[in-house]
């Protein structure tokens, strides 16, 4: 194959994948009222704590409020199953779409979904719970980790869903294959805040942003590999 | 008979070391030295002498009462203390004639005995109410050291002592668990390689099963070390974390492969799900600990022993244990291997 193939094949790779992700924003945006309840879903689970633990909650239970509610945010987030996976549609596509591709897309989208819901979730966290143990540019350091555990849980989760939605398993199956999973993101991740909530400088508490990247490249990588094992019968 | 060598070995192996836990005893040590608030004379003194009770571990005194003797340290300071009486092997009630003033208020104890050697209690004697000079020098002291002569003893260690012995048990339980889901590991990359026949997938599924019953003993008996040492059933500890996690992550490995009728599908899914799995564990128990503090040995500034301190009786019955167990658990999993195809046969 000569270059100006390989960069062509490339490149239709580059424009089926980005043709997947925004088809899966499509998708989910054709039902509203999914989005509408995983906004509610985190808007709610914010309020229920902030009646838990008041407007006053000291730095460690802030900081371990903040994780929690993301983590079932995002659970929640991965937990409606696609239109796609049903056997019929597996079927068609499996002629259409590579698998490798189409799990990049559900990462992809699954990142920027739980980008979006973290952003919602920071806000209305700060909102009730109060933001008296951050000043502004700790808040923006808090507000990257949580952008980095939310990629490092949807290349993780992206997987986990399609492996649960393949078994016939419903939220249950998730749950329990997802998070003991999860639980080295969530505790790096809890370091990070609470280093962060400290006081220690973004600089040297960064390495836990290397960790969850490296997290994120890691299973986003096992994805690619694995994912074509569940999609093909 | 030729191929049932390993079998044999580990069976003796394990053997060996049971017996070894069991029987090999102590080497010994100082517990503490603690004021009776009482006081002591005799018809030679002056006055009476302010009376401590020593309490040793494993030690010998009864057999040479009269050669004990007890030495109390601070830097280069050296105090003799007065044996008042040995009252059995690991109890003694020494008297404590110190000046009122002296260069510091921490001294170290040590003992010397013809049977246990010389022994160090690190500031075993707090003395509150003296007056300080730290350039004060006191008069030299001549002591005569011993050698210890004790027959194979594990060695004391402070905090730990008997439970040393869990080293046996509690260790090599991790060690045969990585082995064992590394096999599991293997087994389901070359399944997904396969992907027709289930013969790797039956090897994955009971190799797992075997390697998580060796992690919930694991678990056991870290748990009932840790409330003789740490003080709680458990504790916040990577290590800790990380262990129960893994346990977690292959009891989901279990409830997925139940969840799935289908049995091709279920080889895959699950030697999909185990990869996930096993690098989990590999961060989970070999790459976040590094990175955290620690109640572990060789982790953290903690009282627990580290590498240097497994001496050669210790090694003598660490290896054989790590590599015996090891052994029984690669057994365990081949009769759960059987045991599976054999059910199959019968469906």
């Amino acid at each position: 194959m000569d270059r100006g193939n390989h960069s062509a094949a490339l490149s239709s790779a580059w424009s089926r994948y980005v043709h997947l992700t925004r088809h899966a924003f499509k998708m989910e945006f054709r039902q509203k009222n999914g989005l509408a309840g995983l906004v509610l879903f985190a808007i709610a689970s914010v309020y229920t704590c902030y009646q838990v633990a008041g407007s006053r909650a000291d730095v460690d239970a802030w900081n371990s409020l903040a994780w929690v509610v993301l983590l079932f945010s995002a659970f929640n987030a991965v937990s409606k199953p696609w239109p796609e996976d049903s056997a019929e549609m597996r079927a068609y596509l499996v002629h259409v779409v590579k698998p490798q591709e189409w799990i990049l897309a559900r990462i992809t989208f699954f990142s920027l979904l739980l980008s979006a819901l973290t952003c919602i979730v920071f806000v209305a966290f700060t909102l009730f719970l109060g933001s008296e143990h951050l000043n502004g540019k700790q808040g923006l350091s808090f507000f990257l980790g949580m952008q980095c555990t939310s990629i490092a849980m949807a290349s993780l989760l992206a997987m986990i869903q399609a492996l649960a939605i393949r078994a016939n398993g419903g939220f249950g199956l998730i749950a329990v294959l997802g998070l003991p999973l999860i639980i080295p993101v969530i505790l790096i991740a809890t370091r990070y805040g609470m280093d962060i909530l400290n006081g220690i400088s973004f600089a040297d508490t960064a390495h836990n942003l290397l960790f969850l990247a490296t997290l994120s490249g890691g299973f986003g990588a096992l994805g690619y590999i694995l994912f074509p094992y569940l999609w093909n019968d | 008979m030729a191929h049932n060598v390993w079998k044999i070995g580990g069976f003796a192996l394990i053997t060996y070391v049971l017996v070894m836990v069991f029987v090999v005893p102590m080497g010994p040590g100082l517990l503490e030295l603690r004021s009776t608030e009482g006081t002591f004379i005799s018809e030679e003194m002056e006055r009476p002498i302010p009376e401590y009770f020593l309490t040793g571990f494993a030690t010998h005194w009864n057999e040479a009462p009269d050669q004990l003797s007890v030495i109390v340290r601070s830097q280069s300071n050296l105090v003799q203390l007065q044996v008042i009486e040995v009252l059995d092997d690991t109890h003694a009630r020494i008297g404590v004639s110190l000046p009122y003033s002296l260069p510091s208020k921490s001294w170290d104890v040590l003992i010397n005995h013809p049977v246990d050697g010389t022994l160090l209690l690190e500031n075993g004697l707090f003395l509150s109410d003296r007056f300080i000079d730290e350039s004060l020098a006191l008069p030299a002291l001549a002591i005569e050291e011993f050698a210890a002569d004790l027959p194979f003893h594990f060695p004391y260690q402070p905090r730990i002592l008997e439970t040393i012995r869990n080293l046996m048990l509690h260790v090599p339980m991790w060690f045969t668990m990585f082995v064992l889901m590394g096999i599991a590991f293997v087994a389901s990359i070359k399944q997904l390689a396969t992907s027709r026949s289930m013969v790797e997938d039956e090897k994955a599924e009971a190799s797992v099963k075997a390697g998580l019953l060796f992690g919930i003993l694991g678990l056991i008996t870290c748990s009932v070390w840790a409330r003789f040492t740490w003080g709680a059933w458990w504790v916040d500890d990577p290590q800790l974390n990380g262990a129960l996690v893994t346990v977690l992550v292959y009891s989901g490995y279990i409830v997925l492969r139940n969840s799935i009728d289908n049995a091709p599908l279920r080889a895959r899914l699950s030697a999909v799900y185990n990869l996930f799995a096993f690098i989990i564990l590999i961060i989970l128990l070999m790459v976040l600990p590094r990175f955290t503090e620690s109640l572990h040995p060789g982790k953290g500034g903690n009282p627990g022993f580290n590498s240097y301190d497994l001496d050669s009786a210790l090694r003598a019955a660490f290896y054989p244990a790590v590599i015996g167990w090891i052994l029984i658990g690669i057994w365990m999993y081949r009769v759960n291997l059987r045991f599976t195809r054999l059910n199959k046969l019968l469906k």
